[in-house]
C-alpha cells in the first residue's frame, strides 16, 4: 500500500508539481485520517510527502502484534494520501461505487448513530467465495440496521445479486479494496465532528474509534497483501476483523468465522450492537396500561401454577458463550393444546448474559417477570419463586397467544428494561411434569443460595449504601439511603434494586453511597452518609441516623408503606400502612392525617415513614431497643408479617411478643392502649424512657 | 451604629453562554452570574435577554394577542423581522408548531424552509422549537440542523429524544435546550447524558418547563431557584443558563377569557398574565425569557434590578 501511495504520488509531482491542490471534495477535515491521527496539515501534494515518510518510519521489524499494528496505521495513512491522489476529478469509480463520502452524508448519518437508531457499522471488504451467502449477510446487516461499508469484489457481487445499494439503504458500496479507507476515514470524521476532538489528537482518536464508533470488519475470502494491510488497519483503530480464511485468530482483534449468520453474530457481540426492539412481536396487546387487569375464573383458558400445578420462575446469569440470544423454547405441550380450565405445569427458566451482568442482580430479575407478564392483556401473574401463578384468558388464547409468546415478552423486556447490565437473555419454558419438577428442585437450591446470600447481606457486611432521589420531583429535599437492613421507605426498592438501578442508569436517581466512616453504630451514622444527605438535600437536611426515630430520623417523601409513630404514653411505638382506613390509632390520627405531618421530606422526630419488612431487619429502631418497642399495629400488617415477626421475635428471645402488641380491634386510644400492656406485660413498659 | 447586611458567597458561578447572531446582529450572552437575582451582591455583567416567539401553526391565537400583533402571526418571516426590528425581541424562538398533525401538518421539509427562511429575515440569534409530536420531532431536528445556514440552539432535548436532538445539535455545530418537567435530578440528569454524547457545556440551555400563573408557576418558581442554587452551590451539571418559556401563560382562562366582564379588557389582561409570569421566573433566577406579546418583550426587557 506504501509503495502503491509513493509511487502515485511520485507521478503526480512529477507531472502536476507540488503545489497542486491535494485533498477529498466536499470535506473540512483535508484527509481526514491524517487530520485526526498526525498533526500535519495536507492541502498541496507536496504536503503529503511527510506523511508517507512518517508511515515508512511506523513500518519495523520484527513482526511483533504492536508492530503489525503500526504498520496498520502505516496502511491507514497511505491509503489515505493514495485515496485523496485518486479524488483529484471527484469519485474515480464507475457506479454504484461511491468513493469518499461527503461530510454532508456523515452528519445526517452521524446523528442516527449517535441516535442509536444505527446500531453499528459493518465493512465488509474482500471477494466472497460464495456471493449468495454474501448478499444473505449485507442484507442481515441492513435489517439490523447497521451502517454498512463493501469493498473489493464485494461491491459488484452485492449488485449482481440485487441488494439494495445508496444513502437510502445506509449500505455504500465504496470502490475496490484500498477504498476501503473511506470507511476509515469516515469513522475518524465521526470522531472530529461528534467526538469534539481536533486535529493531531491520535490517542483521543483512536480511543474515540474503539469504543464509540462500533464498527467490525467482515473479511471474505482469500486475503491478499493489500486486503492484510487494511485488515492491520482495521485492528489498529480497534475494529475487530472476522475472515472465513484459515488464519491464526489474535484474541480480541482476529476472527475465523464461517460467513453469514455466525459472522454477523460474532461481530454484532465484538462490538456490543444490540438491537432494539421496538415492539413485541406477540398476538396480544402488551404494556404498563394492562398490569392492573384481573383475569377471572370464568374468562381463563388456561392456568399454571396457584396451587393447582406445580409452577415456577428461575433468573440466572451465565457466561455470555453459553447463551443463545432469542432463543426462546417451549417443551412439552403448549396451550393451544389444553381445553379451557385446564392447567398445566410450569417452569419458565430465563437465562441472561452480560458484561456488567451480576449475580446479585439475578433476584431483580426475576422479580420482574411479575410485571412483565402482568403487561400482556389477558395475561395475569401472581407472586414470585415457586409459588407464581399465571392466568391466560380465553380472549388471548383465541388470538393465539402461546407459551412461546409468553417468553418473547421476557425475552423483549428484559432486553429493553436491562439493557445496560444485559447483553443476551433466552427462555425456555417447560411444561411436562418431570422436567418442571426437576426444574424446580434446582431453582429450591438456587431459591437458598440467594436467601444464604440475602442474609450475609448486612449493613455492616457492605462499604455501600445506595440513594434514591426518584420522589425529589414532589419532595425536594428528600432523600431516601437504602441499606441492606433497612429497604426505601416505599418498599419497591431494597439495596440490591440500588445497586442493580445504578448499573442500569449511571445518571439516574440511584447513587452509591459511601458509608466513611462510623460515627454511631447503634443509631446507624456515618459520615459519607451525612455528607451525601447534606449535598442532595441542598443542605437542608444535615444528616441522619439510620435506626432511629427519635434522634435525626431519616426524612420521609410521601411514599412511605406505613407509618411509624411513638406513643409516649406507652413508651413505644405503633405502626400503622397505608391501606389502613380507620380515622383512629393510639396516637390520634388516622393513615392520612398523620401522612401529612410526617412526608415532604421533613426530619420530625417521633414519626417515620418505613417500609413494611424494615419491621423485621435486626436493625429496626436499633437506637430505641428494636422490636420490643413496638406496641400497636394494624390488624393487617400484623397478619401479612405474622410468621416472620414471630420468627424475629423468637430471635430476640421473646416469642410471645406479638401476641403482646395490640390492634385497632384491641385499643385505638392511649388509655386503652396501655391498659391492655399492662394487661399483657409489654416490654416497652420496662424499657429506658423515649423522651 | 451600621449593620452590615449578611453576604453570601458561592462557590459556584452560572456557565456563560453565548447564542450566536447573524453577521450585524447582537449574540445574545447569558449566565456568568455568582449569586442570586435581586440580591445585591455577586457579579451579574450579562442582563436577562428577552426573546419572542414566532409560531408557524395554523391554530388560531388569542384575539388580545392577535390584535398586538397586527394581523403578522400568520406569517412567520415578517412576524420574525417584526420581533426583531420593532419590538426589541433579543432572539426569535421559532416554534415550528405547524408540523404537528393537529396544527397545520406542514411536512418536515416545510418546517426546515421556514427555518431557514426565518434565518435569513433577522440577524438576532434563533431557538429552534420542534411541534411536540415525538415521530415528527424526530425527523424535524436533523432537518432543520442540516438547513440551518448558522447556528442556532434547538429546542428541546428531553430523556427520550436527547441522543437524537444532541447529535443533530453536534452534526451542525448547534446548541440544544435541554428540557425536564419541572423535576431538578431529571434537569440535572439530561444535562449530563448531553454531555456524556459530547455536546459541550456552553451549548446548553435548561428549560426547566414554565407553568402559566395560576397553573404551576410556583412549582416552576421553585424548580428554578433550586436549580439555580445547586448550580452556584458548585453542581455544574446545573450551573447553565435558565430559559423560561411563558407561553403557557395564555393557556390559562384567566388570561383569554372574554366572557368575564368583570375580569376587565382581556386586551389588558392576556399580556399582565404573561407579564406576571415572567417577573416571577426572573425573579426565580431565569436567564432568558420567551413572550409572546410585543409589549412584554420591552417591559421585561427592563429589567434594571437584577
Amino acid at each position: 500500500m506504501l509503495s502503491l501511495a509513493r509511487s502515485s504520488l511520485d507521478y503526480n509531482l512529477g507531472r502536476r508539481g507540488g503545489d497542486a491542490p491535494l485533498g477529498y471534495p466536499e470535506t473540512a477535515y483535508e484527509l481526514p485520517v491524517v487530520f485526526g491521527l498526525t498533526d500535519m496539515k495536507v492541502r498541496a501534494l507536496a504536503d503529503a510527502e511527510p506523511v508517507l515518510s512518517l508511515a515508512e518510519g511506523l513500518i519495523r521489524k520484527p513482526p511483533t502484534l504492536a508492530n503489525a499494528l503500526d504498520a496498520g496505521a502505516a496502511t491507514l495513512l497511505a491509503a489515505e494520501v493514495l485515496g485523496a491522489l485518486s479524488h483529484k476529478g471527484g469519485n474515480p469509480f464507475p457506479p454504484p461505487s461511491t468513493g469518499f463520502i461527503p461530510d454532508s452524508i456523515l452528519r445526517k448519518l452521524g446523528i442516527f448513530m449517535v441516535d442509536g437508531s444505527v446500531p453499528g457499522v459493518a465493512v465488509a471488504v474482500g471477494k466472497a467465495d460464495d456471493p449468495a451467502a454474501a448478499a444473505a449477510m449485507i442484507r442481515q446487516f441492513q435489517e439490523i440496521g447497521l451502517l454498512v461499508f463493501l469493498a473489493g469484489g464485494l461491491v459488484g457481487q452485492a449488485e449482481k445479486a440485487g441488494v439494495k445499494l445508496g444513502d437510502d439503504f445506509r449500505t455504500f458500496p465504496l470502490g475496490p479494496l484500498p477504498a476501503v479507507i473511506h470507511a476509515v476515514n469516515f469513522a475518524v470524521r465521526a470522531g472530529l465532528t461528534f467526538g469534539g476532538l481536533g486535529r493531531g489528537q491520535a490517542d483521543a482518536m483512536y480511543g474515540y474509534l474503539a469504543n464509540r464508533v462500533k464498527a467490525f470488519v467482515c473479511a471474505l475470502g482469500p486475503l491478499d497483501d493489500i486486503a492484510l494491510a487494511v485488515a492491520a488497519g482495521a485492528m489498529k483503530a480497534g475494529f475487530p476483523v472476522f475472515t472465513d480464511q484459515e488464519l491464526p485468530e489474535i484474541p480480541g482483534l482476529l476472527f475465523r468465522r464461517a460467513a453469514g449468520e455466525e459472522m454477523v453474530r460474532s461481530g454484532m457481540e465484538a462490538r456490543g450492537i444490540k438491537v432494539k426492539i421496538v415492539k413485541v412481536p406477540i398476538p396480544i396487546a402488551f404494556g404498563p396500561a394492562y398490569e392492573g387487569e384481573r383475569i377471572r375464573k370464568s374468562d381463563t383458558h388456561a392456568e399454571f401454577g396457584g396451587g393447582r400445578a406445580t409452577a415456577y420462575e428461575l433468573v440466572t446469569s451465565a457466561p455470555l458463550t453459553e447463551v443463545r440470544d432469542k432463543e426462546i423454547t417451549v417443551v412439552g405441550p403448549d396451550i393451544a393444546g389444553i381445553p379451557k380450565g385446564g392447567t398445566l405445569p410450569l417452569g419458565i427458566v430465563v437465562t441472561v448474559a452480560g458484561n456488567r451482568m451480576q449475580k446479585d442482580f439475578e433476584s431483580v430479575l426475576e422479580r420482574r417477570i411479575h410485571r412483565i407478564v402482568n403487561y400482556g392483556e389477558g395475561t395475569m401473574h401472581v407472586a414470585q419463586r415457586d409459588t407464581t401463578w399465571i392466568r391466560v384468558s380465553d380472549e388471548a388464547v383465541s388470538r393465539g397467544f402461546t407459551l412461546s409468546d409468553l417468553g418473547m415478552m421476557l425475552y423483549a423486556k428484559i432486553h429493553a428494561d436491562f439493557e445496560n447490565i444485559v447483553d443476551k437473555v433466552s427462555v425456555t419454558i417447560h411444561t411436562r411434569e418431570e422436567d418442571v419438577l426437576a426444574g424446580l428442585a434446582h431453582a429450591k437450591t438456587i431459591y437458598a443460595e440467594r436467601d444464604a446470600r440475602a442474609r450475609t447481606l448486612t449493613d455492616d457486611a457492605v462499604e455501600e449504601f445506595y440513594s434514591c432521589t426518584l420522589c425529589q420531583s414532589f419532595a425536594p429535599n428528600h432523600v431516601c439511603i437504602v441499606a441492606p437492613e433497612r429497604l426505601g421507605l416505599c418498599g419497591a426498592i431494597n439495596w440490591l434494586d440500588g445497586k442493580a438501578g445504578y448499573e442500569i442508569t449511571p445518571t439516574g436517581p440511584n447513587q452509591p453511597v459511601k458509608k466513611g466512616a462510623v460515627l454511631n453504630s447503634v443509631k446507624g451514622a456515618w459520615d459519607g452518609v451525612n455528607a451525601f444527605v447534606r449535598e442532595h438535600s441542598r443542605n437542608t437536611v444535615p444528616g441522619f441516623n439510620l435506626y432511629s426515630i427519635m434522634d435525626a430520623p431519616m426524612t420521609s417523601c410521601g411514599c412511605f408503606e406505613c407509618i411509624l409513630a411513638v406513643i409516649p404514653e406507652a413508651n413505644g411505638v405503633m405502626a400503622v400502612n397505608r391501606e389502613f382506613a380507620g380515622a383512629e390509632t393510639p396516637c390520634g390520627m388516622g393513615f392520612s392525617t398523620l401522612a401529612g405531618s410526617v412526608g415532604g421530606g421533613a426530619q420530625t422526630p417521633g414519626f417515620m415513614g418505613v417500609g413494611k419488612h424494615y419491621l423485621l431487619s435486626r436493625k429496626f429502631l436499633g437506637a430505641e431497643g428494636g422490636l420490643p418497642r413496638l406496641v400497636w399495629m394494624t390488624k393487617e400488617m400484623k397478619e401479612q408479617l405474622g410468621a416472620d415477626l414471630r420468627a424475629r421475635a423468637a430471635e430476640i428471645g421473646m416469642p410471645d411478643l406479638i401476641d403482646k402488641i395490640a390492634d385497632e380491634t384491641i385499643a385505638v386510644t392511649p388509655d386503652k392502649l396501655l391498659e391492655h400492656l399492662v394487661k399483657v406485660g409489654h416490654p416497652a413498659l420496662s424499657m429506658p424512657s423515649l423522651l | 451604629m451600621t449593620v452590615a447586611f449578611p453576604k453570601q458567597a458561592f462557590p459556584g458561578r452560572v456557565l456563560e453562554v453565548t447564542l450566536p447572531a447573524a453577521e450585524g446582529g447582537t449574540p445574545v450572552i447569558v449566565g456568568g452570574q455568582n449569586a442570586l437575582p435581586l440580591a445585591p451582591e455577586g457579579e451579574k455583567h450579562n442582563p436577562v435577554a428577552v426573546g419572542m416567539e414566532v409560531g408557524t401553526g395554523s391554530g388560531e391565537i388569542p384575539p388580545s394577542l392577535a390584535h398586538a400583533l397586527g394581523g403578522r402571526e400568520k406569517d412567520p418571516v415578517s412576524l420574525a423581522r417584526a420581533c426583531e426590528d420593532e419590538w426589541g425581541a433579543s432572539f426569535i424562538f421559532l416554534s415550528l408548531s405547524g408540523c404537528h398533525p393537529d396544527n397545520g401538518s406542514q411536512t418536515v421539509a416545510m418546517g426546515a424552509k421556514l427555518a431557514r427562511d426565518v434565518l435569513a429575515a433577522v440577524r438576532c440569534p434563533v431557538i429552534v422549537g420542534g411541534c411536540g409530536d415525538e415521530e415528527i420531532d424526530a425527523k424535524l431536528f436533523p432537518a432543520v440542523a442540516e438547513a440551518a445556514p448558522r447556528p442556532v440552539f434547538l429546542s428541546y432535548a428531553d430523556e427520550k429524544n436527547y441522543r437524537l436532538v444532541g447529535g443533530a445539535a453536534l452534526a451542525y455545530g448547534h446548541g440544544v435546550v435541554s428540557w425536564s418537567p419541572i423535576d431538578i435530578n431529571m434537569a440535572k440528569q439530561i444535562n449530563l447524558l448531553l454531555s456524556d454524547i459530547g455536546v459541550p457545556p456552553e451549548r446548553i440551555l435548561i428549560d426547566p418547563l414554565t407553568g402559566g400563573l395560576g397553573y404551576g408557576l410556583e412549582y416552576t418558581y421553585s424548580i428554578v431557584e433550586r436549580i439555580r442554587l445547586a448550580g452556584l452551590s458548585g453542581d455544574a451539571m446545573l450551573a447553565r443558563p435558565v430559559l423560561c418559556h411563558l407561553g403557557d401563560a395564555w393557556k390559562a382562562r384567566e388570561a383569554v377569557d372574554a366572557s368575564e366582564p368583570s375580569w376587565g379588557d382581556p386586551d389588558v389582561r392576556g399580556p399582565r398574565w404573561e407579564e406576571a409570569t415572567g417577573w416571577a421566573c426572573l425573579a426565580a433566577g431565569a436567564d432568558l425569557l420567551v413572550c409572546r406579546h410585543p409589549g412584554n418583550a420591552a417591559l421585561l426587557r427592563g429589567t434594571s434590578w437584577r
